[in-house]
């Protein structure tokens, strides 16, 4: 096998293996992309914030799975921020209206009440300048009329008015202080904060009134508001000018546009809420048939085909679900037709293999009284005989197969599992092979059977597995040695069957378990075993509750590993052998060609099921060096053609062998009654007797014969 | 596994809806109805409303708009003019301790100047002059301020009306290093204008406990006495009110009263400003001269503080005295009217006069029906014309002078009681020269005045019996036209004639006890009689409407019969004024508030809820509350 493989191209096996790991580099790769990329934003760099990223997104990573994959919940989640953000906007705006309007309406009252209130001021002015004027200017023309009390007064007349609509502040002007006209306020208005500075500045620089707004800090516990403040600068008596302020709360527009957000606010939770809820039952009505068909599905596929979906009405919905309904029955009837074809292929097989043994008995017969006599003929009619007797045996043994895997197609086939000790049977097929294993220079070991090895199963059948692996080891173990293995552990017992012969390719570890089926399918099958016995001991296996696993390496051997329930009808949760030996190559650090690799294991990937560690702790195999040596040149040789040579010179001693196994079990073959009592005690017991005569003149085609056995043999 | 029992479940609910609306298809109507009554509803809420909703509202007092002046600091490099201006202004501001105002005077100036001890109000705020402006950059100017004087508050707070020019010197100095002006000379206490004055003063009245009355019994509540001071309307005025009670009362009222604070109390010292906490407590700490007072005392001392601070800050429920650390006593002010009395709790119940057969009718006060009946006994049965009525305060007897106006007669409102004897007669020539209207005292005194230009003279009748009692009345110039005494018994009222001014005097009743043998009659005495409105020329009728308040109908020099409400100290409170009414000739008020004015007017007897016009009751003459 190690030929094989290498003659295969070195590169492409080099390449081939390498892939997986290959594969989950990049695997690795994608994933950190995945998370560097997209959620983290590109702050690889520091381990904290990644951290930190991750410790956030962890409790976020099931919404967000539900996220990918609802969308209902995408459509409703859309359709709430989309209303929202209309009725933010359509809040925004008419907030800002009715803003607009309400200060316009203040601004517009406010100035006329204002100005009236500036005249009235200058008017009482000039009225006690005429009133008191003369008295009251001192001789030396300073103006001395005590305006203290006209302030106050002048405030408090303005001011009664409007208790609660105005304030009225009187400050004087260009900020000087201590005359007379010192800050005046009436309710309790903190005239000087409440006078923004830059009013003060304007009134003081010009004579015309200004306005600005403020917020109305009050000296009691008022709380402060936002108001109009409209000045003016007037003359008192005297003919000094001060700052007279009229004050607007803003009180009632606040409480009216408050009034107005609140409106909103309810208003736009209702909307959206209302939407939000329009969305989901509407986006439901489309969902729920959607899930529905998809449930359905999801049922057929699983095999349950008569599953339909309930259609009611004639809309869009209802149409998807009658085309389903139309698909899935016709899927159905495909289906139960193409089953009722398979049964019937079946059925004809067996029943042919049922009517072709009469006449074959008949056939036999006559046979064997040509073939006794062969030697009264010429030499051509002779060979006939023989010849004729070979593919007798070999139609013969095709044919008990082919009724045995049909006894399992039709699931007629029972267990009689009795508490069995495998050694025994172990024995009993190695000593049979022994013959075989003699003549092919092969030294068969048996290792672990210093403690019984005790489980329940049926004798019968595990000894044709194991006979089936045993001579195939043989056949194909290259004149090394083969080594079975034998182990007990945690309710589960397993046999290996470990050879150093060519080995399986990558992907064959599976296939040969397929009926029929050859590594080489040019080759005809015209020789060599049936094809089926591989494909036998899998259904025994199963029918066991067991597993029939193998592994291979090219150029490494293989090892085909039975592992059954230590009682019937308990599940196997795993195997006391490990599938991948620990001295195959990969283990051992050798490639393909049988020298120590570069370090990196290539090779893991080859192996179908592998339990590399669970079986460190198992007794190696003690192999010889030799034995993983490869005989010849790989490069040399053409193709698959790795066993030819190896295989030159051999005899095809055991080409009856799996079909004697199976042969055994195709009881109702009358015709070989002989042979299988001959064939009982030993496999080879039988052959050689029965080959002795072939092995001369058939020696070449005896060759190419043994080797598509062997390849038949796997591939079972 | 999940998506297919969501879909199982879908398509239940899917089947368990088509069935719903089968049901609802049925029931289509009611769901019609449902819905247009859930229209109607909503329309509903969306019109005004136009009936329903009935519910009391609760009256907020309007708050006046109070102009505040705030008082700047002077003005570097100011002229001495602005710092004059700049001063008077600061005076008029709510400047707590006058520190803005200190900073227009001179180091030397603030310490020996005092604006507690005297304010001065002026017609129209103070005129400042300087008096020789070319001085002005010697380093030291004087100018004068002049106006009209009004009233002064003294020292005790006690307002005083007052008249005549003011002129006062204030001297400034340039200080040398900074080269500011300052005032360096000022009259002691304020000075403002009149308005100014009322913008930032009020007046609340303290109570005290008359201490004359010795004949009161054991049994009865001390009678508490108003006395009224000014305080700073936004200066906190509830600890100045506190400390102005526990300081004691005014001079005038001082004889005859007395404080249930002992002697030397006062607030703890570092006792910061009074105000209630949220359930209106007052807590007040007192010093430890207090400590060692009785519950009885300190109750009444609580009373005190109750009755005066409810004119300050009606906010305060009840009153906690604390002294030495612990608690004295504890009164609310429902508890403080079972400590003491005062005269605005009596609630009259009946309004008296005379009808049109001179016989001595009531009326339910406070009622609106217009019928009188005759009060029991002799003085309803007519059988003496009356002139003019005076029933005793405990409202089981009467006094009657006869039309004539020569004899008093005194007799009980029970039924069948006679007439009796006259107890006081009068020798007067006309009939406007003999006896007045009598008025009754809370003890049971009859007082009453003799008009007699021959033997002019004030009697008191102890308990509306016996030997009329000759009060004497030093300091009295003129005749007595009308006596009123107060619910307490220490002030009377009297209109006095002087040549042919009618002024109201306001005295107080000193009683003494008998000087030597039991034999001898105590002496009683009206002190200290002072004008309650000097600008008033002809007062005509008066009655005591409050603790401290008259309601007064008179004549201005040159003007026309007014009817107004003066307070006893001279100056006029802040309430409306009663609604105009011609040709009064009599008018009674309760010391009770509520109890609506009543008048003798052209209409006969008419009177004047609050809030309304007056209104005509029926025809009589003489109307008088218990009183």
């Amino acid at each position: 096998m190690s030929g094989d493989s290498a003659a295969s191209a070195p590169g492409r096996s080099g390449g081939r293996p390498g892939r997986p790991v290959g594969r989950k580099a990049t695997g690795s790769n994608w994933g950190r992309l995945f998370e560097g990329g997209l959620l983290e934003g590109g702050v690889q760099g520091s381990p904290v914030i990644r951290l930190f990223m991750r410790w956030v997104r962890r409790p976020l990573l099931p919404v967000m799975r539900l996220w990918r994959r609802n969308i209902q919940l995408k459509v409703v989640a859309t359709t709430l921020l989309m209303s929202l953000g209309v009725v933010l906007l359509l809040g925004f705006v008419v907030i800002g209206q009715v803003r607009n309007g309400l200060l316009d309406a203040k601004v517009r009252a406010s100035q006329s009440q204002a100005t009236g209130g500036f005249a009235v001021a200058k008017q009482q002015a000039e009225q006690d300048v005429s009133v008191t004027g003369d008295e009251d200017i001192a001789p030396e023309g300073h103006p001395s009329q005590s305006v203290i009390q006209w302030m106050s007064d002048l405030v408090a007349s303005l001011s009664s008015g409007g208790q609660g609509a105005f304030d009225v502040v009187t400050l004087p002007a260009g900020g000087e202080s201590g005359s007379g006209r010192g800050p005046r306020a009436s309710g309790e208005v903190n005239p000087t904060v409440s006078v923004p500075a830059e009013l003060r500045e304007r009134i003081d620089s010009s004579t015309s009134p200004a306005q600005s707004y403020t917020r109305v800090v009050y000296n009691d516990d008022k709380e402060s508001q936002p108001a109009l403040v409209i000045g003016k600068q007037v003359n008192d008596p005297n003919g000094d000018p001060y700052q007279l302020y009229y004050l607007f709360p803003l009180t009632q527009e606040e409480k009216s546009l408050s009034l107005v957000k609140g409106t909103l606010a309810t208003a736009g939770l209702f909307v959206v809420v209302l939407l939000g809820a329009i969305a989901w039952l509407v986006v439901r009505q489309v969902v729920t048939p959607v899930r529905m068909a998809a449930g359905i599905a999801e049922r057929l596929s699983a095999g349950r085909l008569q599953e339909r979906m309930k259609v009611t009405g004639e809309d869009d919905i209802a149409r998807l679900g009658e085309a389903f309904n139309k698909m899935a029955q016709n899927l159905q009837l495909k289906i139960s037709q193409l089953e009722d074809l398979s049964r019937m292929q079946r059925r004809f097989v067996s029943d042919v293999s049922h009517e072709l043994r009469t006449p074959l008995t008949t056939v036999r017969m006559a046979a064997d009284v040509i073939h006794e006599a062969r030697e009264d003929f010429d030499p051509v009619t002779a060979r006939s005989a023989e010849l004729l007797a070979d593919q007798l045996d070999r139609f013969e043994s095709l044919l008990a197969d082919l009724l045995e895997i049909s006894r399992f197609d039709a699931g007629a086939a029972a267990l009689e599992a009795e508490p069995i000790d495998l050694r025994e049977v172990v024995r009993s097929v190695v000593s049979g092979a022994e013959p075989l294993a003699e003549r092919k220079g092969t030294q068969i070991r048996i290792v672990g059977d210093q403690q019984p090895v005790v489980a329940e199963a049926d004798a019968r059948r595990v000894e044709r597995v194991l006979r089936n692996l045993v001579v195939n080891a043989v056949e194909h173990g290259e004149g090394r040695d083969v080594v079975v293995k034998l182990a007990a552990a945690g309710g589960a017992v397993a046999v290996a069957v470990r050879d150093y012969g060519v080995g399986l390719k990558p992907g064959e570890a599976t296939r040969v378990f397929s009926r029929f089926w050859r590594a080489d399918p040019a080759r005809a099958r015209t020789t060599g075993g049936t094809g089926l016995g591989l494909s036998i001991a899998l259904e025994d296996a199963r029918l066991h509750g067991g597993w029939l696993q193998a592994w291979g390496e090219p150029g490494g051997g293989s090892q085909f590993r039975l592992t059954l329930p230590r009682t019937a009808d308990e599940p196997l949760r795993g195997s006391p052998i490990p599938l991948e030996p620990k001295d195959s190559r990969r283990n051992r650090g050798l490639d393909d060609a049988g020298l120590p690799r570069g370090g990196d294991g290539e090779k893991s990937a080859t192996v179908p099921v592998g339990q590399p560690g669970s079986g460190s702790a198992r007794d190696p195999f003690p192999l010889p060096p030799a034995a993983v040596t490869p005989t010849a040149d790989p490069t040399a040789l053409p193709g698959s053609g790795a066993r030819v040579v190896a295989r030159s010179g051999r005899a095809s001693g055991s080409t009856r062998m799996t079909p004697g196994t199976l042969g055994e079990a195709g009881a109702p073959l009358g015709g070989g009654g002989k042979d299988a009592a001959a064939r009982r005690p030993s496999e080879d017991a039988g052959d050689p007797a029965r080959r002795t005569g072939d092995e001369g003149p058939g020696d070449e085609s005896a060759t190419r014969d043994a080797e598509r056995d062997g390849e038949a043999s796997r591939g079972r | 596994m999940r998506v297919r029992r969501v879909m199982r479940r879908g398509t239940g609910r899917l089947r368990v809806g088509g069935e719903r609306v089968r049901r609802g298809r049925g029931s289509s109507v009611r769901r019609a109805a449902y819905a247009a009554t859930g229209v109607v509803l909503l329309a509903g809420c969306a019109s005004m409303p136009d009936n329903g909703g009935l519910r009391g509202v609760e009256s907020t007092p309007r708050q006046d708009a109070q102009v505040r002046v705030f008082a700047m600091p002077p003005r570097e490099d100011a002229t001495p003019t602005q710092i004059v201006q700049g001063f008077l202004e600061a005076l008029t501001s709510d400047d707590p301790e006058y520190r803005t105002a200190r900073q227009y005077l001179t180091r030397e100036a603030s310490k020996t100047w005092q604006p507690e001890l005297s304010t001065t109000v002026l017609a129209n705020g103070p005129g400042a002059h300087a008096d020789r402006p070319d001085r002005e950059d010697t380093g030291a100017m004087s100018y004068t301020l002049t106006g009209t004087r009004v009233a002064t508050v003294d020292a005790e707070q006690a307002y005083a009306p007052d008249s005549g020019p003011y002129s006062k010197i204030v001297h400034l100095a340039k200080d040398e290093k900074n080269g500011q002006w300052r005032i360096d000379a000022v009259p002691q206490g304020v000075v403002m204008g009149r308005s100014d004055f009322q913008r930032n003063y009020m007046s609340v009245n303290k109570y005290y406990f008359a201490s004359n009355n010795a004949e009161t019994k054991g049994t009865d509540l001390p009678m508490a006495v108003a006395d009224p001071v000014y305080v700073r309307r936004k200066v906190d005025p509830t600890t100045r009110m506190v400390r102005s009670l526990i300081d004691g009362p005014t001079t005038w009222l001082d004889p005859v009263v007395r404080s249930s604070f002992p002697t030397g109390t006062a607030l703890r010292k570092g006792a910061g400003p009074l105000t209630p906490d949220d359930r209106g407590r007052l807590t007040v700490p007192l010093n430890d001269s207090a400590a060692e007072v009785g519950t009885g005392r300190c109750e009444e001392m609580a009373a005190q503080l109750l009755f005066t601070l409810r004119g300050v800050s009606p906010a305060v429920e009840e009153v906690e005295l604390r002294a030495d650390g612990g608690q004295l006593c504890l009164l609310t002010q429902d508890g403080a009217e079972t400590v003491a009395t005062r005269g605005a709790l009596n609630q009259p119940d009946y309004l008296y006069f005379v009808d049109e057969e001179r016989r001595l009718v009531r009326i339910a006060a406070g009622t609106s029906d217009t019928a009188a009946e005759p009060v029991p006994g002799a003085l309803g049965e007519g059988e003496k014309a009356l002139r003019s009525v005076a029933v005793a305060r405990d409202e089981r007897t009467a006094a009657g002078v006869a039309l004539d106006g020569k004899a008093l007669f005194v007799s009980s409102l029970v039924t069948g009681s006679s007439l009796g004897d006259p107890v006081l007669s009068s020798a007067g020539k006309s009939e406007q020269d003999r006896l007045t209207t009598p008025s009754w005292d809370s003890q049971g005194g009859l007082w009453v005045a003799d008009r007699n230009p021959a033997k002019p003279g004030l009697y008191l009748l102890e308990k509306g019996a016996g030997e009329p009692l000759e009060v004497r009345t030093p300091g009295l110039d003129g005749r007595v036209r009308a006596v009123r005494v107060a619910a307490d018994g220490v002030r009377i009222a009297l209109v006095v004639e002087q040549g042919d001014r009618l002024s109201l005097q306001v005295g107080r009743i000193e009683r003494s006890g008998p000087a030597d043998g039991a034999d001898e009659r105590p002496a009683v005495t009206v002190l200290e009689l002072r004008e309650a409105t000097p600008e008033l020329e002809q007062v005509t009728a008066m009655s005591w409407a409050g603790d401290s308040r008259l309601v007064v109908v008179g004549r201005e020099q040159g003007g026309v019969e007014q009817m107004k409400y003066v307070d006893i100290d001279g100056s006029t409170p802040d309430v409306p004024l009663p609604a105009a009414l011609t040709g009064v000739k009599a008018v009674t008020a309760s010391e009770d508030e509520t109890a609506p004015l009543v008048a003798y007017s052209v209409d006969g007897i008419v009177r004047l809820p609050s809030g309304a016009q007056w209104q005509k009751v029926t025809a009589g003459t003489a109307p008088v509350y218990p009183g």
